[in-house]
């Protein structure tokens, strides 16, 4: 059966990385109500939530 | 609000993934089981999201946050009363039964327990509100993409309809469910930010607490009577109408929520689905509910936010979207957005499989064509999933053009379901209990319901028979009702039940309690085991409450 880490894992570290280069190459898009760098912030934690999927499903495929 | 092009390339990507899951799972298919149970195997971890998923749709993701802006923290109560103690209850009691029984649905327990008629009376009836919650909810999101981005009417319904129909039509169950999963994480990513810009913008807890009314910031405290809180309810009201019959009728009946558990690849997980979906469930207050709250406390600053306004009043729909314009740039304003989308999906995605199963195995193959082989029903099965997608589309314009027959409906719906729990308990924990008495008991409690409807009155409206009782409000009258029709139904199943001919023993072993083994899982793990994960649950959730009393 398709282990749903991996589809998940890669589609938040493309989302991750697509709103860090934001956050980076882009780093005045601000919304009206914040200073916040928003994609800043939401791209690390979105790219850390991906990677993590992926590592998780690379150690179950080891193990199993 | 306006999408930029990058907001567009992450909402397409999340379109890839969803079909791209479909397309990996469209293989596994052999047997109607494959395509609409999912055969018993999917992971824990998995059915306990998609458990929570498949509820979590469009219409209640904007619903909880416009009464969160409008009755406050006490919106809580549809989650750590009206949620968390069903689903335990589910875990714990009931899915023994429904997974012991081999039942491949919820009407077909029925049949087994009771009769024919009573399993004809709740799939048809559940076959017709599926399809029709369905189109509602698709209308709704029609309605707001519309006022708030200008997108078409009949783009956003048909795009959004034929991305979910493919996924599951490829994938059946499997791709359901393990689409809502994406589709929950997705949720989160897109809603948590938001909730925390939007506090910290309003000082935080403390900062709204400060801004508003001591009734909108306690979830109990101001509950001793309907006229001091914004809902109109008053404790034993909320408790027993909604925290019992109406969470209850809805989480330990409504197979599209049962059937996520069903799933599971064993006894054990099905009874844990429930009990792990309750951590999530517990939290989704603070995403959902928080903003709201947060969206009146900041347009009282004066910092930039208004609430959205319609026809001279509050539009209280809009302020999840409204919030997202001026919290979120462009990039997290598109994740905001496809979080949105995955939830009207994933609602979606649970009615259309819910509907197929149900129509396949309790109408389909009981009434119109017995005994055909497999494969039959395997095409069948998946004919109905577009009929599904189709007559949910017809629902949606139905709903757009005629608003008020679908408030009727809705309503009659509420009076069908109302009853069902009694009917459920006294199956399960009462052997005594009989086909007739349960059918009969079904048809009392809606009667009941109606009647309860009809003769009373709530903010200026209802009373068609009379006026024996005022609500303070029209959520008030609904607990009420559910009340009325879950007494009314008990009182005659056992009544009816009494008065004619118990089933033999023999026949309702591992379908009602005393008569059936629950295996005891002693290689399971402690956080494995039923019994601790309720109690972790249920701690939790009084600690929750008490936080917010």
């Amino acid at each position: 059966m398709l282990d749903l880490r991996v589809p998940s894992g890669w589609f938040f570290t493309i989302l991750g990385v697509i709103l860090l280069a934001l956050g980076i190459f882009a780093p005045d898009t601000r919304a009206a109500l914040t200073d916040a760098n928003v994609n800043l912030y939401s791209g690390i934690g979105m790219l850390a939530f991906g990677l993590f999927l992926l590592a998780m499903a690379w150690r179950g495929r080891k193990t199993s | 609000m306006t999408l930029a092009p990058i907001d567009y390339v992450i909402l397409a990507l999340y379109f890839a993934f969803v079909l791209g899951i479909g397309w990996r799972l469209r293989k596994k298919i052999s047997t109607s089981g494959d395509f609409l149970l999912s055969s018993h195997g999917v992971p824990v971890w998995i059915t306990s999201l998609a458990f929570i998923a498949a509820n979590l749709g469009a219409q209640e993701l904007i619903g909880m946050s416009a009464s969160g802006a409008k009755y406050g923290i006490m919106t809580c109560h549809f989650y750590w009363i009206g949620a968390i103690p069903a689903i335990i209850f589910m875990g714990l009691f009931m899915m023994p039964f429904y997974y012991g029984s081999k039942a491949r649905s919820v009407p077909e327990y029925l049949k087994m327990r009771f009769d024919e008629k009573t399993r004809a009376y709740n799939a048809v009836s559940f076959a017709v509100m599926t399809v029709f919650s369905s189109g509602i909810s698709m209308y709704a999101l029609g309605l707001l993409l519309n006022l708030v981005l200008g997108w078409s009417f009949h783009v956003s319904v048909l795009a959004s309809a034929a991305i979910v129909l493919v996924y599951t039509f490829l994938g059946g169950l499997t791709s359901a469910i393990y689409n809502e999963v994406l589709q929950f994480l997705l949720i989160v990513a897109g809603f948590a930010p938001l909730a925390i810009l939007s506090v910290l913008k309003a000082g935080g807890w403390s900062g709204i607490s400060a801004r508003l009314a001591p009734k909108m910031v306690h979830a109990w405290q101001y509950m001793g009577h309907s006229a001091d809180n914004p809902m109109g309810v008053e404790v034993f009201g909320m408790v027993a109408g909604l925290g019992f019959v109406l969470s209850f009728g809805y989480w330990c009946t409504n197979f599209l929520v049962v059937q996520r558990a069903m799933a599971a690849r064993s006894m054990s997980a099905a009874r844990q689905t429930p009990l792990v979906g309750t951590f999530p469930k517990m939290f989704v207050p603070f995403i959902v509910i928080l903003p709201g709250v947060a969206a009146v406390a900041l347009a009282q600053m004066g910092a930039g936010y208004a609430l959205p306004m319609k026809h001279g009043g509050y539009d209280y729909d809009q302020v999840i979207t409204t919030l997202m314009a001026k919290f979120y740039p462009a990039g997290m304003l598109g994740v905001g957005l496809t979080g949105l989308m995955a939830s009207f999906m994933s609602g979606m995605a649970g009615n259309v499989t819910a509907f197929n199963t149900v129509f396949t195995y309790d109408i389909y193959q009981a009434y119109i064509r017995k005994g055909k082989p497999d494969h039959h029903y395997l095409q069948v099965g998946r004919a109905t999933t577009v009929v599904g997608v189709l007559l949910s589309i017809g629902a949606a314009y139905l709903a757009q053009q005629y608003n008020n027959i679908m408030d009727l409906l809705q309503l009659v719906f509420s009076f069908v379901n109302a009853p069902l729990f009694a009917t459920f308990v006294l199956g399960m924990f009462w052997k005594r209990s009989t086909g007739h008495g349960a059918f009969t008991g079904l048809i009392a409690g809606t009667v009941a319901a109606f009647g309860t409807w009809g003769l009373t009155v709530s903010e200026g409206k209802g009373g068609v028979l009379g006026n024996l009782h005022e609500f303070p409000s029209v959520m008030a009258q609904n607990f009420w009702i559910a009340i009325m029709a879950f007494t009314c139904c008990l009182l005659v199943t056992i009544l009816v039940s009494l008065a004619t001919q118990p089933r033999q023993e023999k026949e309702l072993e591992g379908l009602v309690y005393g008569l059936t083994k629950i295996p005891h899982d002693a290689s399971a793990r402690w956080f494995e085991r039923p019994a601790p994960l309720a109690i972790l649950a249920g701690a939790a959730v009084v600690i929750l409450n008490i936080w917010f009393f």
